[in-house]
């Protein structure tokens, strides 16, 4: 296909593809009433901000911000601690047992949580964690896919270097510390990012455990807000708007290392 | 956490500090939920229900105060979609309230898990004043599981301006000169023909979560939803199929609007309010709501559910249970039977604008804060609610029925199935999860 | 003109390496492994294991959201196997998966093929197609319900002003379906362009070079080295998108809550109703899991047994 054609062609992918955005974008600042009168359009005749500060008067949204906040980034903390120390593990030491641990870790692709909500609900209940946040934070923490990004990265640091701060007289703990841990910047960024990217936008399971409006997470604040403004779209896209522009530009600044994590899920 | 370099540390530990002062410890080492379980002299209680209800409960929850000295009662109201979720999560975690509201299906579902407090002997006094049919609808096993407390059914509002205009003289003002079907048809033919555009003749209030409320037509038949040892459903029979013909044609005939079928996802009070609908089959908890909404746009009246070989309206309305972990249970029933005296009822009824229990009260003109002149006929409605009415829906798998209802009256409805079809998948979903009721019952 | 052979570059190596065979570790260090290991173990164990063992018993057992359970053995499995309901969610997935998931796996291909080679902009262009993998299911679904809303959607706005009459998206059991497959493929495209982006920077450009040189045209250029390069990436879409798919849960939840009836019910969505809804049926709910538990299991087996005799040939 010739260069000019293509450029087309993106152009009018790419207009297909942010057109939903853009629709969100237009309706968060249309007024109510000129979306229940004619319809939602995509060039209102009047703007607004009513929407917003709507939203915030009614609805406790910064409490909901501060909770997605919390949620996530200690679900990230836990994940890429627990995640990384399992990668290395499996990199790099040899142990009794590993091929059975990498099996285990295995599993957990091979187990939906949807199969399982019900029982991980009780057992979670019975815990004591509901009405707490760990009742989502701890479940989520451990991913095959932390484990495989971190196991990948450090199988492709050689060898000798641990050998060589072995020989200097580490253990292998302080080897793992001092040696090779600085080296693992990028793959902690990615695995920051995908844990933080994910437990943020994760919804099933805190909607499950999360069961008092204050707790809310912002996906399940969503859904909640749905059946409270029943068709005001305004309403509803004003919060969905607040809800992803963070994340958006965190990962529009950030995608080398989302894109480079993606692109690494494929090769196993 | 050593793991992380000092810039991603500090990072880390800088969201960690904020977040807190964003959200404060709650979450993290405070629980934060709606229920919590109660103490030996603190009586954990949770309600729902409109801003005047929780007024009342808060004032009775201080008369018990003062009639028990050292006895705190911490009473929360919540909205209703959280209730039911609350109770459950407590009741799975071990912190559920020693009290909460319930509606009676739902109450089915709890006591047949094992999950309430058997109340027969705290209540002794209430069960003497009570009917069997609501007895029966606190009742598992023969065992009593709650307070009664109050009891809602429909009745067939409308408005006499809009039916003088369109002919119609006489409405029933008597019990006993409750229309028939054939006389309803003929009231909506009428209504029909001289509506204006938009308007339809009436609505029926079987949406969502009230699809039970078919059954009214389905008991008016003469049927009912289950065999006579609850084992097996009836619904596939001559009354059934009557029921059911006479209902699917309030859509054929355009006599209710296209959005009023079973999983509409708003309820038709909105239409009656706005005047699109000459009469309303509308619950008495709409009462209050209608005097606000209406205030004197209008002139509305109320008048008996029409009737086919007998009269039928739904158990609607709440109980107060107790939980069986309860802290202290004899608190909790003390509560209850406090809660189901005639002083407490009485004063609940008259605030809420509900319907008391106890035949004594039934009995009495109570001063109902609102539409004191329309409730007359919703008492007398309650009183055609029979024992097997009551049994059909407070089986433990009453909410499978709702739900089936729904789903098959929608197809039957708006999908374009036949009676026979509909009636047929039914009968086979409801005696599917009569199983379950056998078993629960047979413990 | 026979196909030209492709050298397996370095790097691939790497990862057939990371496929099991690891370059030898350090000796020892045992105490340090278990206790590297062991936290994510733990949690494995607690929140995952235990759970699935868990929905086992309770699929035998007739058991609500709280209170005990009781053994009814079969019963469940029973009420399974004739339950219509059941059989239209499976049914519904299955839809739900032939059509999203070759869409996905298939334009995200195309858009990578189309994106791969210079153009003014790409950067911007890439970004905006996989910037939805960003944006949460929720705020896809409720942007997805404001497009598609039949009284006040835009999209039916559109069509209107364009002469076409309302669409019914949500009262169309079929058009719900569509509505719910379009905003999911919104979302999963950019991730498989993404992939093959990736995969496609390893094409040899000297065996492409070769080929044009040899006359094979833009298309059978890619149908002959492109495809076959890019067979273990396009497996690795096919299981994953696959796997999401039979998992669809929010989408569904948001914009149709499983219908109209019962016309977009999923696996996933009726067994949350049976569990967490008002039937808080959890041995239920559980049995219907189980029965996604083991079409996950039988894709990812044949997924590792065919890897295997990939690498085997």
């Amino acid at each position: 296909m010739s260069r000019p054609m293509r450029f087309v062609v993106c152009v009018l992918v790419c207009a297909v593809f942010v057109f939903p955005l853009v629709a969100m974008l237009v309706v968060a600042f249309t007024p109510r009433e000129l979306i229940f009168d004619g319809g939602a359009g995509l060039w209102p005749d009047r703007w607004t901000t009513a929407n917003f500060t709507g939203l915030a008067e009614t609805f406790p949204v910064w409490r909901w911000f501060g909770n997605a906040l919390v949620v996530a980034t200690l679900t990230t903390l836990l994940a890429v601690a627990v995640n990384l120390a399992a990668g290395y593990a499996l990199a790099k030491l040899r142990f009794r047992g590993r091929g059975l641990v990498f099996i285990v870790v295995l599993s957990t692709l091979m187990v939906p949580t949807q199969a399982i909500m019900m029982p991980q609900f009780e057992l979670v209940a019975r815990m004591g964690l509901i009405g707490f946040f760990w009742a989502v934070i701890l479940p989520s923490a451990s991913t095959a896919l932390g484990v495989f990004l971190a196991r990948q990265f450090f199988l492709s640091i050689p060898v000798e270097l641990v050998e060589a701060a072995r020989i200097d007289g580490c253990n292998h703990w302080t080897a793992f510390l001092r040696v090779v841990l600085p080296l693992a910047k990028p793959l902690v960024a990615v695995m920051s990012l995908l844990a933080f990217m994910t437990q943020w936008n994760d919804f099933l399971w805190p909607l499950i455990t999360l069961r008092d409006p204050d707790l809310y997470t912002l996906p399940v604040a969503m859904s909640y807000l749905q059946g409270q403004f029943d068709a005001d779209y305004g309403g509803l896209m004003a919060m969905a708007l607040v809800s992803c522009v963070p994340l958006l530009v965190v990962f529009v600044v950030l995608q080398r290392y989302f894109v480079a994590g993606f692109a690494r899920s494929g090769i196993r | 956490m050593p793991f992380l370099n000092r810039r991603s540390l500090l990072a880390g530990g800088g969201l960690v500090a904020a977040a807190p002062a964003l959200s404060g410890c709650a979450g993290l080492t405070q629980r934060v939920s709606a229920t919590t379980a109660g103490r030996r002299d603190l009586l954990s209680v949770q309600v729902y229900g409109t801003d005047v209800e929780a007024k009342i409960y808060d004032e009775l929850a201080r008369r018990f105060e003062q009639t028990r000295r050292g006895v705190t009662v911490d009473l929360v109201s919540v909205p209703f979609s959280e209730a039911s979720v609350g109770i459950d999560t407590g009741l799975a975690s071990g912190t559920a309230p020693d009290v909460f509201r319930v509606d009676y299906p739902t109450m089915g579902v709890y006591a047949s898990a094992d999950q309430l407090l058997d109340v027969g002997d705290a209540l002794d006094d209430l069960s003497g004043d009570l009917s069997e049919a609501f007895l029966g609808a606190v009742s598992h096993d023969d065992r009593v599981y709650g307070m009664p407390q109050h009891v809602d059914t429909s009745a067939l509002v409308y408005r006499p301006d809009v039916l003088r205009d369109a002919g119609i003289t006489a409405v029933p003002d008597r019990p006993e000169d409750a229309w028939s079907w054939d006389e309803l048809a003929d009231v909506a033919d009428r209504l029909t023909d001289a509506a204006p555009d938009g308007s339809s003749a009436f609505g029926v209030n079987w949406q969502a979560l009230g699809a039970f409320r078919w059954l009214n037509f389905l008991f008016q038949a003469g049927g009912h939803v289950y065999s006579d040892d609850l084992t097996r459903a009836d619904l596939d029979s001559p009354e059934g199929r009557r029921a059911l013909e006479f209902t699917a044609s309030f859509f054929e005939r355009g006599w209710v609007p296209g959005s009023t079928s079973t999983k509409a996802a708003t309820y038709p009070d909105a239409l009656f309010t706005s005047g699109t609908l000459a009469m309303l089959y509308a619950g008495n908890f709409l009462l209050p709501a209608f005097a606000e909404t209406i205030k004197d746009r209008f002139e509305y009246a109320v008048t008996y559910l029409p009737r086919d070989r007998r009269r039928a309206s739904e158990l609607g309305g709440n109980a107060l249970v107790a939980s069986r972990t309860a802290t202290n249970p004899d608190l909790a029933a003390e509560f209850l039977a406090f809660m189901g005296e005639a002083d407490q009822m009485q004063a609940f009824c008259e605030a809420a604008v509900l319907l008391p229990t106890r035949t004594s009260l039934l009995d009495q003109q109570l001063d109902f804060a609102v539409a004191a002149d329309l409730m007359p006929v919703y008492a007398d409605q309650v009183t055609t609610i029979e024992d097997r009415d009551v049994a059909d829906v407070t089986t433990a798998t009453f909410a499978e029925v709702n739900l089936a209802l729904a789903n098959e009256l929608e197809q039957c409805f708006l999908g374009g199935r036949s009676v026979e079809d509909t009636l047929a998948a039914l009968d086979e979903q409801v005696s599917e999860s009569a199983a379950l009721n056998v078993e629960d019952g047979a413990r | 003109m026979s196909a030209p052979t492709v050298e397996r570059p370095a790097d691939r190596d790497v990862s057939s390496e990371a496929r099991g065979r690891a370059p030898a570790p350090s000796r020892g260090g045992s105490l340090t492994a278990y206790a590297m290991v062991a936290p994510n173990l733990l949690l494995i164990v607690v929140f995952l294991l235990v759970p699935l063992v868990w929905a086992l018993v309770m699929s035998f057992q007739a058991k609500r959201s709280f209170g005990p359970g009781r053994w009814t053995g079969l019963d469940n499995l029973t009420r399974l196997v004739g339950d219509d309901v059941f059989w239209r969610a499976l049914l519904n997935t299955g839809i739900f998966t032939v059509a999203t998931v070759p869409l996905s796996v298939g334009l995200g291909l195309a858009l990578a093929l189309l994106m791969d080679r210079a153009l003014p902009g790409r950067g911007v262009f890439r970004t905006i197609v996989y910037l939805p993998i960003a944006v949460s299911t929720l705020v896809t679904s409720l942007v997805g319900l404001l497009l598609f809303d039949e009284t006040v959607g835009i999209v039916n706005g559109l069509l209107r002003d364009a002469g076409i009459g309302p669409v019914s998206w949500q009262t169309d059991g079929r058009l719900a379906m569509v509505t719910v497959v379009l905003m999911t493929l919104w979302t999963r495209v950019g991730f498989g362009m993404l992939v093959y982006l990736a995969a496609l920077q390893d094409v040899d450009g000297e065996v492409m070079e070769a080929a044009e040189v040899d006359g094979a045209g833009p298309l059978a250029r890619v149908r002959h080295i492109v495809v076959p390069w890019l067979r273990p990436t396009t497996f690795f879409l096919v299981v994953i998108n696959l796997i999401w798919s039979f998992q669809v849960f929010d989408v569904v939840y948001v914009m149709t809550n499983g219908g109209p009836g019962y016309d977009t019910t999923m696996l996933v969505t009726y067994a949350y109703d049976e569990g967490f809804g008002a039937a808080r049926n959890f041995g239920y709910g559980a049995t219907v899991g189980l029965v996604l538990f083991v079409l996950t299991l039988a894709v990812t087996l044949v997924q590792v047994r065919l890897n295997r005799k990939v690498e085997e040939s």
